[in-house]
Formats: C-alpha cells, sequence, structure tokens
C-alpha cells in the first residue's frame, strides 16, 4: 500500500484511516452485524471521541483499530500501513481492572520498557510518575490505590512506551464524578504536554464536549457513523460558556436523531 | 411433582435399592443373627487367612456344613495379621489361625490367648528367579530376600540355613512385604529372592519365572508356621467348643492327607467359595508334590515351640522367655489325636 | 460471632489451644469409660513418644518422611506446573489430554502400589512415586485453572505491548495465575503427606508412616501408633501454616483475601 501523505480535512497529516470497516460475528450460528461501514480519518494529534449508546460496538471499533479483532470487510491503516495485530505503537487503556495487581507502580509503568536500559528505563518511570502526580507512590501495589489512581497509573504504563496512539474505553466509567472532573483535566494536560492521537471512547455526553477535538456519533447496533461534531473551543474549556452549551445541545441532538433508528 | 420432589424420590429410591441389594448379596445373616443368640449358644468365628497352610479352617466349614451337627464355626476371612490381631484382642474373633512366632510374641505382651493346634506341616519356601545368578543358598550373600514379616517362621527359616553355610546376620538384606506383591517384584528384579508361604511359591512357578530354591523341610525338619490359636477366656467358659473345633480341624487334616482326590476337590471348592483363587493354583501347590504341605500330625509339641522361642530371642524379636505351657494348652489335641478323618467324599452330600 | 471480624493477636492461640485441650480430656475419657483394650490413653502415647525420642529414632524417621515427602511433592511441582500452564495455555491440547488425567486422577496410590514395585523396586523410589503421584494432580488441576481464570485483559495488554507469547506466559499468565497455583501446592502438599503412610508400606524401613504400619503389625503397641499419628498430624500442621505465611508475600497477596 503506498505510503502517501494523505489530508485530513483539517488539513493535519493522517495518523488513522479507517475505510468502509464492517465487522460481522458469528454467534451460536447467527451472524450478528456489529459495524456497517465506517469510514473515518484522524490526523497526527487529534483527540476524538466516540459517542453512542451502550452496546453500540464502540468498544468492538475500538478493539479493530488495537488490532485485536479484524475486520469483517474494510481496512484500518495507520501511517498509511494496513492494521494486522496489537503493536505496542497503539496502547488501549481500560478500566481500572488493567493494572497488574503483582507489580509496583514502577513495575506496572516499567512493564514495556523492558528493551531499554537500566538508566533509561528508570528514567522514563520516573519521568511518567511525576506526570500523573504519583510521586511517593513508586512502591506501592495497586490493591492499596484509590479507582483514580490505578487509571493514572494505566495512563501512566500506556504512554511510557511513547505510543503514537492511545486508545481508552470509557477509562472513567467507574470513577466517581468528582474524579471523572479532576482525570479529564489530568489528561488534557497530560495530552497538551505530550501530544498524541487520542480516540476516547464515552457515553457521557459533557465528557465527549469537554475533551475532544472532533466526536464521533455512533447510532446503536449495527453501528454506523451517524455525525461528527467539530468542537471548535480552545482549552481550557469554560463549561458555562454559550458556545461550549451550543455545541452541547447540538451534539444532544445528534444523539437524538440516533437513538431514533 | 415439584424438581425437589422428584429428586427427594430419586434419592430414597435408590438408597432402597442398594440397601436391597446390600441385605441380598452382601450380607452374612448366619454371622449377623449368631450375634443375637443367647451367649452360650454362640457359634464362635475364626479367623483365617487365604493361604494355603490354613487349608483346615475353610475345609472344616465346608464339609461341617453337611455333617449332622450342621456348621461347626463362623469362619472370617481377613487379609491381613494386623487386623486379626485386633479383632482377637476386642474380641470379635474368639479363635483365628496365626503364625508360631506371633503367637509367642502377643502372649508376651500380655494378651490372653493360647495355642491349642496346628495349621499345617511344611508349606514354605524360598523361591529365586528361573535364570537368575542364585543357584545354591551361598549366593545369597548381598542380595535382597522378602519376608512376610518379622513374627515369622520364614524369617527363622533363613537364619536356619544361615547358619549351616555360615552367612552371617548382616550380609542378606530382609525386606518385610506383603505376600501379594512378591510375585511380581521377584519377576521386576526388585527382589532377588523371597520366603513365603503356599501359595505363592506355587504362583511364581506358575509364572514361569520362579524355581524353588529349597523347600522348608531341608533346614527345619518338622517346620510348622500357622497355628491355631483360642482367647482364654473361651477356653474358661466354653471348652467343649474349643474341643469340637479342635476335633474338625483334625479330622479336616486326616481328610486331606488321605488321597489326591481329596485334595483335588479341596482345592476346588476352596478356591471358589473361600479364598477366591484359582482352583489351579491350588491344586498344583496342594498336589505337586504331594509333600509339599501336609496337615497331619497337628498337635503342638513342646521341642517344636522351644525352638522357635529360642530362635527369636537369638535373632532379637522377642526378650522374655516364656515357657512352652505359658501359652499352650494341650488338652485339646491330646483328645483330638483319636479322631479320624471326616467320611466325606466329594460329589456326595453327607459327611461323618 | 460476626463473620468478617478477625481474632485479636492472643485470641489466635488461646482458642486453638483450648479446643486441643478439650480434645485431650475427651479422648482420655472415653478411653476409661469404654475400657478398650486396643486404644491408648493419651498417657500411655506419651510414654510411648517419650521412649521414641530417648531411642533416638523418632528424628531419622520424621527426617526420612520429609525426605521422600519433598522429593515427591518437588518432582510435582517440578513436572505439574509447566505442564499445567501448557495445557491452560493451548485448550485444544487440553482436551486431549484432560480425560486421560481425570481417569487416572482417583485411583488411589495404594492401587498403584504393585506398579510402583514393578518399576521401580522397593525401597525409596517407589515411595517417592507414589507421593509424587498423589501431589501431581492437585497441581496440575490448580494451574490448568488458574492459567484459564486469567482476565483476556492482562492477556490482552500482554499483547498490546508487543510480547512474544512465551514472555505473555511468563511474564503475565504465571504472575497472574500464582495465587491459584500456590493454593493447589498448598493442598498437594497437604496430600501428599497424608499420602506418606501408604507410600511407606513398600518395603521401606523408616518413615512416620512405617512406623504406623510397623507399629501396629509387631504385636500390641498401638500406643506408637498413634504417636506416630500425633506426629504426622503436628507436621502437617506447621508445612500447612509455613504454606501460608508465602500468601503473604506481596506479590502474590493480592490473590487472597485480605481487609480492603
Amino acid at each position: 500500500m503506498a505510503t502517501e501523505t494523505l489530508k485530513t480535512p483539517s488539513g493535519l497529516r493522517s495518523k488513522l484511516r479507517m475505510e468502509h470497516v464492517s465487522k460481522v460475528f458469528d454467534r451460536d450460528g447467527k451472524s450478528v452485524p456489529v459495524l456497517d461501514d465506517i469510514n473515518l480519518d484522524v490526523s497526527e494529534g487529534e483527540f476524538i471521541c466516540l459517542v453512542g449508546p451502550s452496546g453500540c460496538g464502540k468498544s468492538t471499533l475500538l478493539n479493530l483499530t488495537g488490532g485485536f479483532l479484524a475486520p469483517t470487510s474494510g481496512s484500518v491503516t495507520i501511517d498509511g500501513q494496513g492494521v494486522h495485530g496489537p503493536d505496542p505503537r497503539r496502547i488501549l487503556v481500560f478500566q481500572e481492572r488493567g493494572v497488574f495487581p503483582w507489580l509496583t507502580v514502577e513495575g506496572n509503568i516499567g512493564f514495556g520498557l523492558s528493551k531499554l536500559s537500566r538508566v533509561e528505563r528508570e528514567q522514563r518511570i520516573a519521568h511518567y510518575i511525576q506526570m500523573v502526580r504519583l510521586q511517593g507512590f513508586e512502591h506501592t501495589y495497586p490493591s492499596d490505590l484509590s479507582g483514580g489512581m490505578k487509571q493514572r497509573l494505566q495512563v501512566a504504563r500506556a504512554l511510557a512506551v511513547n505510543p503514537d496512539i492511545l486508545f481508552l474505553d470509557e477509562p472513567f466509567g467507574a470513577l466517581d464524578s468528582v474524579t471523572r472532573l479532576i482525570m479529564r483535566g489530568e489528561l488534557l494536560r497530560i495530552w497538551q504536554t505530550e501530544r498524541r492521537t487520542i480516540i476516547f471512547v464515552t457515553h457521557d455526553i459533557d465528557e465527549a464536549v469537554q475533551l475532544a477535538d472532533r466526536v464521533v456519533v455512533l447510532s446503536s447496533r449495527p453501528a454506523k457513523i451517524e455525525d461528527i461534531l467539530t468542537i471548535d473551543i480552545a482549552h481550557p474549556r469554560n463549561i458555562s460558556s454559550p458556545r461550549y452549551l451550543e455545541l452541547r445541545d447540538e451534539l444532544l441532538r445528534k444523539i437524538g436523531l440516533a437513538y431514533t433508528v | 411433582m415439584s424438581l425437589k420432589g422428584k429428586i427427594a424420590l430419586g434419592i430414597f429410591g435408590w438408597l432402597l435399592l442398594i440397601t436391597g441389594l446390600h441385605a441380598y448379596l452382601n450380607v452374612n445373616w448366619a454371622a449377623v443373627l449368631n450375634d443375637y443368640r443367647p451367649l452360650d449358644q454362640r457359634k464362635i468365628t475364626v479367623a483365617y487367612l487365604p493361604v494355603t497352610c490354613q487349608l483346615t479352617c475353610p475345609v472344616t466349614d465346608y464339609i461341617s456344613k453337611y455333617s449332622l451337627s450342621g456348621e461347626m464355626f463362623l469362619p472370617k476371612m481377613f487379609q491381613g495379621f494386623p487386623e486379626i490381631k485386633e479383632a482377637l484382642i476386642s474380641n470379635r474373633v474368639q479363635a483365628a489361625f496365626v503364625v508360631a512366632p506371633l503367637a509367642i510374641a502377643l502372649v508376651s505382651q500380655g494378651v490372653p490367648i493360647k495355642v491349642v493346634y496346628l495349621g499345617h506341616r511344611y508349606g514354605s519356601a524360598v523361591v529365586v528367579r528361573k535364570d537368575g545368578p542364585i543357584k545354591t543358598f551361598a549366593d545369597m550373600r548381598g542380595r535382597t530376600i522378602a519376608i512376610p514379616s518379622r513374627f515369622s517362621d520364614e524369617r527363622l527359616l533363613l537364619f536356619r540355613a544361615m547358619k549351616v553355610y555360615g552367612i552371617k546376620p548382616g550380609e542378606i538384606k530382609m525386606v518385610e512385604m506383603a505376600p501379594p506383591d512378591v510375585s511380581s517384584a521377584l519377576a521386576a528384579h526388585a527382589i532377588d529372592a523371597f520366603v513365603m508361604g503356599e501359595p505363592f511359591p506355587s504362583q511364581a512357578e506358575l509364572g514361569g519365572f520362579g524355581r524353588v530354591l529349597f523347600q522348608a523341610r531341608e533346614y527345619w525338619p518338622d517346620y510348622m508356621s500357622c497355628i491355631l490359636v483360642v482367647r482364654q477366656d473361651l477356653i474358661d467358659k466354653r471348652p467343649e467348643v474349643v474341643q469340637t473345633l479342635v476335633d474338625g480341624i483334625a479330622r479336616s487334616g486326616l481328610w486331606l492327607d488321605t488321597s489326591k482326590p481329596h485334595r483335588e476337590n479341596a482345592a476346588d471348592f476352596v478356591g471358589r467359595f473361600y479364598y477366591n483363587q484359582k482352583p489351579a493354583l491350588l491344586r498344583w501347590a496342594l498336589t505337586k508334590p504331594m509333600d509339599r504341605v501336609t496337615y497331619s500330625p497337628l498337635a503342638p509339641r513342646k521341642a517344636d515351640f522351644d525352638m522357635v522361642r529360642d530362635l527369636m530371642i537369638e535373632t532379637g524379636v522377642l526378650n522374655k522367655k516364656i515357657e512352652f505351657s505359658d501359652y499352650t494348652d494341650t488338652r485339646f489335641s491330646d483328645q483330638a489325636s483319636i479322631q479320624t478323618p471326616w467320611r466325606y467324599e466329594p460329589g456326595i452330600a453327607t459327611a461323618r | 460471632m460476626n463473620s468478617l471480624a478477625k481474632p485479636a493477636g492472643w485470641e489466635k492461640f488461646f482458642w486453638p489451644l483450648l479446643a486441643a485441650g478439650l480434645l485431650l480430656a475427651v479422648w482420655y475419657y472415653s478411653v476409661v469409660w469404654t475400657a478398650t483394650k486396643v486404644f491408648p490413653s493419651p498417657l500411655s502415647v506419651d510414654k510411648g513418644l517419650a521412649g521414641l525420642l530417648h531411642k533416638h529414632v523418632l528424628w531419622a524417621d520424621i527426617g526420612d518422611s520429609l525426605r521422600r515427602v519433598g522429593l515427591g511433592f518437588g518432582a510435582a511441582a517440578i513436572v505439574g506446573i509447566p505442564l499445567g500452564l501448557t495445557l491452560g495455555w493451548y485448550p485444544a491440547l487440553n482436551q486431549v489430554v484432560n480425560p486421560v488425567l481425570q481417569f487416572l486422577r482417583p485411583i488411589s496410590p495404594i492401587a498403584w502400589i504393585p506398579v510402583a514395585i514393578v518399576f521401580f523396586g522397593v525401597g525409596d523410589r517407589p515411595a517417592v512415586f507414589l507421593i509424587f503421584l498423589s501431589a501431581f494432580f492437585p497441581i496440575l488441576v490448580a494451574c490448568v485453572s488458574g492459567v484459564s481464570n486469567v482476565p483476556a485483559i492482562f492477556r490482552r495488554a500482554g499483547r498490546n505491548f508487543g510480547l512474544s507469547p512465551a514472555q505473555i506466559l511468563t511474564r503475565v499468565v504465571f504472575p497472574a495465575a500464582l495465587p491459584q497455583i500456590l493454593i493447589g501446592l498448598r493442598i498437594a502438599l497437604g496430600v501428599a503427606w497424608l499420602v506418606v503412610v501408604a507410600a511407606e508400606m513398600i518395603a521401606v524401613d523408616s518413615g512416620l508412616g512405617y512406623l504406623v504400619i510397623d507399629s501396629r503389625n509387631s504385636g500390641k503397641r498401638y500406643d506408637l501408633v498413634v504417636a506416630a499419628m500425633l506426629v504426622i498430624g503436628l507436621i502437617g500442621l506447621a508445612l500447612d501454616l509455613g504454606f501460608r505465611s508465602l500468601e503473604k508475600i506481596r506479590s502474590v497477596r493480592w490473590g487472597f483475601r485480605h481487609e480492603s
């Protein structure tokens, strides 16, 4: 496949491209279509949110782009190359059960860094511990951390291997609303420090409007891209500003549309 | 019916079925009902092992069933001496066939029993591998031999043979093994020889890999091993029952020694109904040759037992020099010496 | 009693000791009241134990039994853990091998004695083999189930970070399954120690199991039988407690219940 640098609508280099991606599952002899003709272009450094009703296939889409599943038809390309399997250049972050409970904070963050020299590894670990504000907990085990801290640890672990793309699958879903607000701020701060392409799945509309550059609205199963909303407010976003509320209303309307299929 | 009801019914039906089957197939009603009879009419229980030297026990039981007075006692088969020992001590059996050194050891430890009769003469042999390196007993130096127990005449027999060849006690390695295991152990080269009572030497011979090195009589004329012991309280309270028992054993012994057809018949009914061993194996042990095991004379003699006792002290399994009269009661064998063999022929359903 | 309540420090020793004392009293009085001629009373067992210690044979017996159990259990762990990990990792292979294993598992070690004699002779080796057999199956089953219970999320994370299948097995699956493997090892050790009496029936001449069988065979020494049983029980308890302390190690502690 030609490695041309494609340009996305925003004019930036295309990082992730999905063309006519469909996915059908075979369950008990019945074929269940989950994704139907998804077409999406994500530019480098963009923050994309995928929003849709539960069970619509958001996680399936994420797994496809991560390389854990293969599409039934269509293709997923990253940097022009086809995605054929999981790769440390694109890391998935799950809900809090994803951290390894038998390793300390240090051990978790250093998990993907075995190919580095000891000095480099220690430097990286210290850097990311600082970035997610877990100083002082280097030798703590996850069982002694709170939910928010475990999520920060997962993000740190994901970032430590310097991935191009970060996929987050409802990572703040199990946290209380105050922690969620704090974590959103933290994520944005980290994203602005070390810019990477982020694809963030959520069913919380506020979260999508607060975080994303563009919000992709998915319909219920079989999921199609109903609409893509561009959030043109600069960070930090004031969640009481009129533009924010306008965009939020628009998103609500678009989702309402999707629900009535 | 609800599911719970069905399950309950199923469980109940299953319990009923297995209880019924058990009562029909397994329960020895004679023994169970015997426990409820008044004490002076109760039949005694006699314990035995499925070995050829205790053949007189099942033979007596079988033949006495055809006699006028009916079954004499309730035989109970055990699989090992420890169980017999415990049953004797706790009065679950009143008489038992055990080996002489074990009886002497038990008496020296204070168990209230008395030896009243012997079970047999001869019947033990040393067996080696047919194509093995041991050609004479002198070759046993440095080898491993299996014995049934340290309280066995077989062990004492080995020491007698060793004295003849000048072999010192440490030079042969003796391991205690359960008799059923020795044949395969010999074939698998785990041991170099074994000394056991019949039918285990015959088993090795018939299996094609064993060769009898020598029979017990070669180093121990008048060899005796299994004996009949009876609880002291039975002797005190019901001596006539003990006498009947000894008489019956004596007559069976004489009957077995009368002719070959008697032995073949015994091999058949003992193998099938009592020991659960192949009749062919028992036939071989009893008839090839006819004097491999003999069942008379069976009266206990002081000289025999004193020798066993002295050998036990010498080889370290006994530390009290107890007297023959302490553990034997010869009244019964004296009376039994006038007995004649049973008048029972195979195929004829009466005995006298 | 609150099911979540943990006993206080002094209580951890007091209640078990009290229970033991009560059991001893029950034992003593039942022997006296039933006037049994076979079962010994605690006092005669005590005397028997003292006699054994006096003759210096008890420590040798304990050492021999522990050695055989150590060898058998160790061999079972060395063979069983990798095999269990492999079978858990490849379910297709497990489907093929599992029926054979489940067929062999219920066969009691005592039934294996003749086979053990044929293959290993007499003495130490068949005893170690029997102990190996008894410990092997619990370890295997625990490993297989431990591997299959590792959440898929961990395996996916391993793949995500670019680990090869072998690395995933050693760096993700094995540590994740380790709590269950430890439970399997603890159970297997208990079974191995239990089987030592049966294993020492095969023409050995030392050991605690041998002491039980031998004391029974050689006449009326039931006090030694019960003394040996007591020693076996105490050592089993010590082994179990020792193993439980392994569960407190931090890198596996997450797998066991603790106050949150």
